[in-house]
């Protein structure tokens, strides 16, 4: 099943707001971009030399967030998010 | 400045309600403070769970159980070729496959039952010290003499205090799908395969629910990052290794800790005891991966480590925390499985020792008229991929 199928089995109650910021200046410079490898979700998406963030797509794994290696990524737990039903 | 409780638990899975229900039959004024909109909302496991800790905590006569696992199933797979090793025990009642989203809510009301109280959808921000520590929330600032910090993999508190920096080294990344099959299989199996995707460090599971499959592939995230695997793609490329079919009810992913004994986050800090998951708290010796029981068995012990704190009369003197950890199975288990640990961590294990097993077997099994002893043939197969057979009984004998 594609991905976006899988994830549109999830419950998701969106915030207005990213609770994902990148910094496209250190982005830009960053050329294997690991966010997009790591995000189990297809959360982050190549856009030219940057990134662009599908925030509700978001497992809130975390993943990205350890995986930056320059820090561009801040990662807070949104308000809504996801919910489980299965878990 | 006042004090909202003496104890906040951040967190409301399995570690932080088994602290706030010991810390509130200890007398202390608890409170937990739950990000999702129930107990297990946020939660992903594997969804294997050994009980012991948990019979300890409360009485689990209608735990809402999956099914109890009775057969341990190991594949280790190279390419088109796989070995399977498989042991059946129909009287086990040691371990149980869970989903989280049914299992916490259920022991969360039963914390409630005894007067523990939870504050759902109540997002911890930031974190300060002060004489205590004081969580941001998304309902105002909430001050407590202790925080037990139970706020899974991420660490959040830990972070916020600046005590933590997550590193993909130590970290595995779970993506899991809960399937409904055509037919259930009737044994509660759980299933392990070592070496699925080339150059990824990792493997995957599978456990028998009552009515579904729990799927999901582990692998370190600083091997995905490398790699050119996408996270996205590893469950289907499990699904379809395992040959398992049918409708997917959900896909969820997760940090799993994978520090090992040796490299574990400091358990507390002034005013602060970190349980389960966010202190780190996860056991591989090649036979049980345990996590779930950790987290119970932390978190008891963290509810009764506040009381002694408190008693003593400085909440900033959190140490005996740690010197109740190290008396408990939590870390006594931690200890024996460390040499296993630094096994499991290694490269060998995921792709030079599947490769050799395949290969050997393989060998064995094929007659051409130019027969070899076993032994000649793995001393062959073990040199063919730079390794000695003395380096291969020490690892050997690391899980032993």
């Amino acid at each position: 099943m594609d991905l976006l199928k899988r994830l549109s089995l999830n419950k998701y109650r969106v915030d207005r707001e990213s609770h994902i910021k990148v910094n496209l200046d250190i982005c830009r410079t960053c050329k294997e971009k690991p966010c997009i490898k790591v995000c189990p979700a297809g959360t982050y998406e190549r856009s030219g030399d940057v990134i662009e963030v599908h925030y509700e797509r978001c497992l809130e794994c975390g993943a990205a967030l350890v995986a930056c290696p320059f820090d561009a990524i801040s990662f807070k737990f949104p308000e809504g998010g996801v919910s489980f039903r299965y878990g | 400045m006042s004090y909202d409780a003496d104890v906040i638990v951040v967190g409301g899975g399995l570690a932080g309600l088994s602290a706030a229900i010991q810390a509130n039959r200890e007398g202390l004024s608890t409170l937990v403070l739950e990000r999702g909109e129930y107990s297990g909302a946020k939660n992903v496991s594997g969804g294997r769970m050994y009980v012991h800790a948990l019979k300890e905590l409360v009485n689990i006569e209608d735990a809402p159980f999956e099914k109890p696992i009775t057969k341990e199933t190991y594949v280790i797979s190279c390419g088109t070729r796989r070995v399977t090793f498989s042991f059946s025990d129909p009287e086990s009642r040691n371990s149980y496959s869970v989903l989280r989203a049914k299992f916490d809510p259920w022991l969360a009301k039963k914390a409630e039952e005894e007067g523990v109280i939870i504050s759902y959808e109540t997002l911890v921000s930031g974190a300060m010290r002060d004489n205590g520590i004081t969580l941001r929330t998304n309902r105002g600032d909430l001050r407590a003499k202790i925080v037990i910090e139970a706020d899974g993999v991420t660490a959040g508190v830990s972070r916020y205090l600046g005590l933590r920096n997550l590193s993909p080294d130590s970290l595995m990344l779970g993506v899991k799908e809960v399937i409904k099959p055509d037919v259930i299989s009737d044994e509660g199996e759980a299933k392990v395969l070592v070496g699925f995707v080339d150059g990824l460090l990792g493997g995957a599971f599978s456990y028998v629910n009552k009515d579904t499959i729990s799927l999901g592939a582990t692998v370190k995230v600083n091997s995905l990052q490398s790699e050119r695997v996408l996270a996205r793609d590893l469950v289907e490329l499990v699904r379809e290794k395992l040959g398992i079919e049918g409708d997917i009810l959900e896909y969820s992913a997760h940090l799993i800790p994978y520090y090992g004994y040796d490299k574990l986050p400091p358990v507390y800090a002034p005013n602060l005891l970190i349980t389960g998951d966010a202190a780190g708290l996860l056991i591989n010796d090649g036979f049980v991966i345990r996590g779930m029981d950790l987290a119970i068995g932390s978190g008891m012990i963290a509810g009764r480590a506040a009381k002694k704190i408190l008693d003593q009369g400085d909440p900033t003197k959190t140490q005996v925390y740690e010197e109740m950890l190290n008396d408990s199975f939590v870390m006594k288990d931690m200890i024996i499985a460390r040499r296993a640990f630094s096994l499991m961590n290694n490269e060998r294990l995921f792709n030079a020792y599947p490769e050799i097993l395949c290969s050997v077997l393989s060998r064995m099994f094929t007659v051409s008229g130019n027969r070899q002893r076993l032994l000649n043939v793995l001393i062959e197969e073990i040199k063919k991929r730079d390794l000695t057979l003395t380096e291969t009984v020490k690892d050997l004998m690391e899980v032993l």
